[in-house]
């Protein structure tokens, strides 16, 4: 006897999870509590024992593929040979009927024979007739498994065609219009606005098109309601016509009647069941306009595309000859994930009609300049708060010039960036917070152990910004030739995606351009960015030593404008304060690096 | 609402390579299949009456015509003799191992096989006229149609007489005529005429379009079309069959045309053989609603459902190119549709083609006459056989090989080539293609020496002027040829 095991609780709140590995294959011998798989939710990573011992007849479920409760994973054989039994004997035995099944428990009860004609379970009228389909409600994007139902779009009765919207939920991340996945007539619907739905809950059901007839059904082939019928059915048109003849028993049990409740998610077609998702990203056309025929990918690439739900001919390719590689999906993939947040969500303005009032001119927005509209929107959900400060570089300034000689035949320029990175991998190293970055999910602050921190640098494509590697392992001297030559890449756009991960903090220097003060945006996820201003020679006030008052005398000194924006979750004024401190007496006093650094 | 979903169920119609690789993998898949077919074997038209039998012919073919050309390099055979029976049993025999063996594996794979005629009752319902006698109505989850083609009749010429073949009737060798007519000049009738024409027979062949194998480019054609000339007793192009009438001793036809010559001939035998029209008149289908266009293949979208949701399509009946591997491909990219794998879609860049005459013609991806009609902008790298040391050895270097490239970004696009063997190099284009290799890599990959594989490589070479084997002045190079 078979037995059907299903996903069982695994704690409050969670309802589905990642199948990260499968750990048994069919044949295997398994204990009882022997671990099954490992599932990754939203909380952790845990391995699902089994809830009886026997032998793995089948496993229903693949790796990478999204797991809910209650779904089956394997079909366990108590018996130790019950695998070898033949397939005719199997079907001679007599069915359990469908509520047994349910009610017994996973270790005990007898499993329907395969392809056995267990009714449906719901009692609605016509249950388990020709073309119901049931229509739940799918996938609706990475950690969403529910929502709250706003409004149901359709009534019984209503014709709807595939991919028109049946309701409206409203999940943590957006409202998504939820689309049929079927077309049809709607015949029931098991919702109402107002409650909270579920992954996999069923939302209506659907005759489907081509079984729509005006009146009464098909008359002349009785709906069946039970095993029984099922089986007069197909005996049926033998005893009227005389030739055919009916197996006994046998012949239904190779097809299967009807199970209007099994999720349809399973079987959609991917187009459709990323369709949520879509709907949630601001609509885009590919800004190339290419068709998929004429985008280059290997075939294992185009399909890694389809199974994560993207439009291979939005990825941009860093391959010779344009081809994109497995990692632009990726980055792609995570790039647009960061759309589906809630700063992407926000609805944006109606435009007006810009034309009105004179000519226009449409562009498309380049990946460089999408990147950093969502980078950017994503972003200011941070509360930032702006620290501002000068530093005195006069003495800085004398060396710089001393030694930019030495740089420049080393193929860099001694700038201001340059010293800066050296300075501020010190000031990460007393300030380590500086460097982190927040784990809500997990209450957890991630404390990174190295110093790669990125350089915004201004390019005809946009910003771009490049991360240099282990600041703290390099001199000033290196990291200026480094800087040069990286910022070259950008330009060139010789970067590959790896040039640009990694960073801890980021550096954005405006100063070549003029300006004193700004207001940097953090590059999430990291808390922390240092704008740097252009350095003016500004009178300073020098108090006489000894004299308390105003006595003294002013003194040309040359201010660096430093404008620290943090992410104020995890960074404290006081800690911002003294961290600019720091960095300014760092510029004011480069000895400090070799003594604190 | 959740349920624990069971097995799922499926049935195939039809038990070609499309039809038996999708019931396979389904059940690979832990579905429960039943795969439906007349034949007491899967195989269906491609190793029944198709690629199979005609490829067992077409080696033997090989044979004589190699065994003739060896008096050229001083070795001489005298002429064959050909025990028909014989021949015969080893193409029968040849079917029976191969669908014999994927009985077998059906039955490894728990995959129900029943023998008859499937018709629709509704989208998920079959009625199974079984061959054995009786019928049963059976419910699936999702049904595949791989129903497959036939060989297209033309009225007044496909007349009812023992003289006059089919493909099928013509693989079945009733005898050596002393003179064929092959009525259509694509891949079947000259594959079969190749056959009768190593046999013995004076093959004539009829085309109404201007060139053998219509659609193909023309410069790989060529060398076929110069060899058929003398292999063959005619080739007649421009030509239509006016009129076919049987009279004793023969079948009297008539020729319409501008280049007739002679306007009427008697043949022994007829071969129409002017293509294939999809099985889609399958009984019940207008209770699903499954849409055909107006060629009557079955419309599919990419996951290869059909209209609808609970139906498949896959093969032949399903769209050109009708080619075996095409079919199978699709069979696998419809199980895996159904079982839910997202990544699952047809979407080929390029689908291989071949003609196994003597020599055999093959290409994929884009054609040249393709990209003309595109007008798209491509440049064509061709290495001529003469150049190969290994077609030398062969005493074959009418052969060519091409590559269609894109200049821009110097990708792969298509290729062609034309040769003994042409059938098995053109894999590593289709591969080259899939992958987006561009001209540099299949020139930097090196192949081996002497092979006629060193023909792709030096295609690609010769893209940058650079190929070993031919000399071209700098001043010619990027000419594009
Ligand atoms: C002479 C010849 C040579 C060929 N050579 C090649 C070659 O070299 N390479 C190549 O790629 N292709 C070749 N082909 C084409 C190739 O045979 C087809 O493309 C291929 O067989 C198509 O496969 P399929 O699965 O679509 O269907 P088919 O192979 O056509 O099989 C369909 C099956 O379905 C059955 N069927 C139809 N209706 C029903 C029904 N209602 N109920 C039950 N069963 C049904 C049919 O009887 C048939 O057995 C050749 C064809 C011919 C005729």
């Amino acid at each position: 006897m078979s037995t059907e095991v299903t996903l069982p609780e695994l704690g409050e709140n969670v309802s589905s999870g990642d199948l990260v590995k499968l750990l048994v294959k069919p044949g295997d011998r398994i204990e009882k509590d022997q671990p099954l798989l490992e599932l990754e939710t939203d909380k952790a990573t845990v391995e699902v024992p089994s809830p009886s011992s026997g032998t793995v007849k089948e496993v229903h479920v693949r790796e990478g593929q999204k797991l809910t409760v209650g779904q089956a994973i394997l079909s366990l054989e108590a018996g130790d040979n019950g695998a070898q039994r033949p397939a005719a004997k199997r079907q001679a035995e007599p069915e359990p009927s469908a509520g047994k099944t349910a009610a017994a428990s996973a270790a005990s009860a007898p499993a329907p024979a395969p392809g056995a004609m267990a009714p449906a379970p719901s009692e609605g009228p016509g249950s388990g007739q020709a073309g119901r389909k049931a229509v739940a409600l799918p996938e609706l994007g990475e950690n969403i498994a529910s929502g709250d139902l706003v409004k149901v779009l359709v009534k019984v009765g209503d014709r709807i065609e595939k991919d028109q919207p049946i309701i409206e939920i409203e999940t943590d991340k957006a409202t998504v219009e939820v689309p049929s996945p079927e077309a049809g007539t709607v015949t029931e619907i098991a919702v109402k606005a107002g409650q909270k739905i579920n992954v996999g809950d069923l939302i209506l059901m659907v005759s489907s098109s081509a079984e729509v007839l005006p009146q009464g059904g098909l008359p002349e082939q009785p709906e069946p309601k039970s095993t029984e019928n099922v089986m007069a059915r197909a005996a049926e048109p033998a005893q009227a016509a005389e030739e055919p003849s009916v197996r006994d028993g046998e012949a239904p049990a190779r097809g299967t009647w009807e199970a209007p409740a099994e999720a349809p998610a399973q079987e959609e077609p991917a187009a459709a069941r990323a369709l949520p998702n879509i709907a949630v990203m601001p609509a885009r056309r590919p800004a190339s306009g290419r068709s998929p025929a004429d985008v280059a990918a290997a075939p294992s690439v185009r399909q890694l595309a389809r199974e994560i739900g993207i439009d291979i001919t939005d990825v941009e390719a860093t391959g010779r000859g344009g081809r994109i590689t497995f990692d632009d999906v990726k980055r792609h993939a995570r790039e647009s994930r960061i759309s589906a947040l809630p700063g992407a969500a926000a609805p944006a303005l109606p435009l007006p009609d810009f034309a009105k009032w004179g000519e226009i001119e449409r562009q498309p927005m380049n990946a460089v300049r999408r990147a950093t509209a969502r980078q950017m929107q994503y972003a200011w959900a941070i509360p930032h708060v702006t620290q501002n400060d000068k530093a005195d570089t006069t003495a800085l300034e004398k060396l710089r010039q001393r030694f930019s000689e030495r740089a420049e035949r080393m193929g860099g320029k001694l700038t201001t960036t340059a010293v800066a990175l050296k300075i501020v991998a010190g000031a990460l190293k007393v300030f380590p917070r500086f460097a982190a970055s927040l784990d809500l999910a997990a209450e957890e602050v991630i404390l990174k152990k190295y110093v790669h921190i990125g350089v915004a640098v201004d390019t005809e494509r946009g910003l771009i910004v490049p991360v240099i590697r282990d600041v703290d392992k390099k001199n000033i001297l290196e990291l200026s030739v480094e800087l040069a030559e990286v910022a070259e890449r950008a330009r060139n756009r010789k970067l590959g995606p790896q040039d640009l991960e990694g960073g801890v903090f980021t550096i954005t220097n405006l100063g070549g351009i003029g300006g004193t003060f700004f207001s940097p945006i953090i590059n999430a996820p990291q808390v922390a960015i240092l704008g740097i201003g252009r350095s003016q020679w500004e009178p300073v006030f020098r108090r006489e030593s000894g004299s308390d008052g105003a006595k003294g005398h002013f003194e040309p000194r040359l201010l660096l404008p430093l404008s620290l924006s943090y992410d104020h979750r995890i960074i404290d004024g006081a800690d911002a304060a003294r961290f600019l401190r720091w960095l300014a007496e760092a510029f004011e006093q480069p000895f400090l690096l070799s003594l604190e650094g | 609402m959740k349920k624990v979903p069971e097995k799922k169920t499926i049935a195939v119609i039809g038990a070609g390579p499309g039809g038996y690789a999708a019931a396979f993998l389904a059940a690979d898949l832990g579905m429960q299949v039943t795969l439906i077919d007349r034949d007491p074997n899967p195989g269906g038209v491609c190793l029944y009456v198709g690629c199979i039998p005609s490829k067992a012919l077409l080696h033997v073919a090989a044979l004589i015509n190699e065994s003739a050309h060896a008096k050229e390099w001083g070795v001489s055979f005298p002429s064959p003799k050909i025990d028909l029976e014989k021949l015969r049993g080893f193409k029968n025999n040849v079917v029976g191992k191969l669908t014999g063996g994927l009985g077998q594996l059906s039955k490894q794979r728990k995959v129900t096989y029943l023998r008859g005629t499937a018709a629709f009752m509704d989208s998920r319902t079959l009625k199974v006229q079984k061959l054995e006698g009786g019928a049963e109505q059976l419910r699936f989850d999702n049904i595949i149609l791989a129903t497959g083609s036939r060989p297209v009749r033309i009225p007044g010429v496909s007349i009812d007489s023992p003289r006059v073949m089919d493909s099928t009737g013509a693989l079945d060798l009733p005898d050596i005529p002393k003179s064929l007519l092959v009525i259509g000049g694509g891949y079947i009738g000259l594959e079969l005429g190749t056959v009768y024409a190593a046999l013995g027979t004076k093959v004539s062949v009829v085309e109404m379009m201007p060139g053998l194998l219509p659609g193909a480019d023309r410069d790989l054609v060529r060398p076929l079309a110069q060899r058929v000339q003398k292999s063959f007793a005619a080739v007649m192009l421009n030509t239509k069959v006016a009129s076919v009438k049987e009279e004793k001793g023969g079948i009297r036809v008539r020729f319409e045309g501008p280049e007739v010559k002679e306007l009427e001939q008697v043949f022994d035998r007829v071969l129409v053989s002017v293509g294939r029209r999809p099985n889609s008149e399958i009984d019940g289908l207008e209770k699903t609603g499954v849409t055909k266009n107006a060629r009557g293949f079955i419309e599919v979208d990419l996951q290869r459902r059909t209209n609808d949701p609970a139906i498949y399509a896959i093969g032949d009946v399903a769209g050109e190119p009708m080619l075996a591997h095409k079919a199978s491909h699709e069979g696998r990219v419809a199980v895996e549709a159904i079982a839910g794998h997202k990544g699952a879609s047809f979407e080929p860049r390029a689908i291989p083609a071949v003609v196994f005459t003597d020599p055999e013609i093959a290409w994929c991806g884009l054609t040249e006459t393709q990209a003309e009609a595109e007008k798209r902008a491509i440049k064509v790298a061709r290495f001529p056989w003469a150049a190969s040391g290994r077609a030398v050895t062969l005493d074959r270097t009418e052969g060519m090989t091409k590559l269609i490239i894109d200049p821009e970004t110097e990708r792969l696009l298509g290729a062609g080539i034309v040769g003994p063997g042409a059938g098995e190099l053109i894999a590593e284009c289709v591969l080259a293609i899939e992958m987006s290799a561009v001209a540099s890599d299949i020139k930097l990959s090196i192949h081996p020496h002497p092979t006629l594989s060193e023909t792709i490589m030096e295609s690609a070479e010769s893209y940058f002027g650079q190929a070993t084997h031919i000399y071209r002045p700098a001043s010619a190079r990027g000419a594009g040829g």
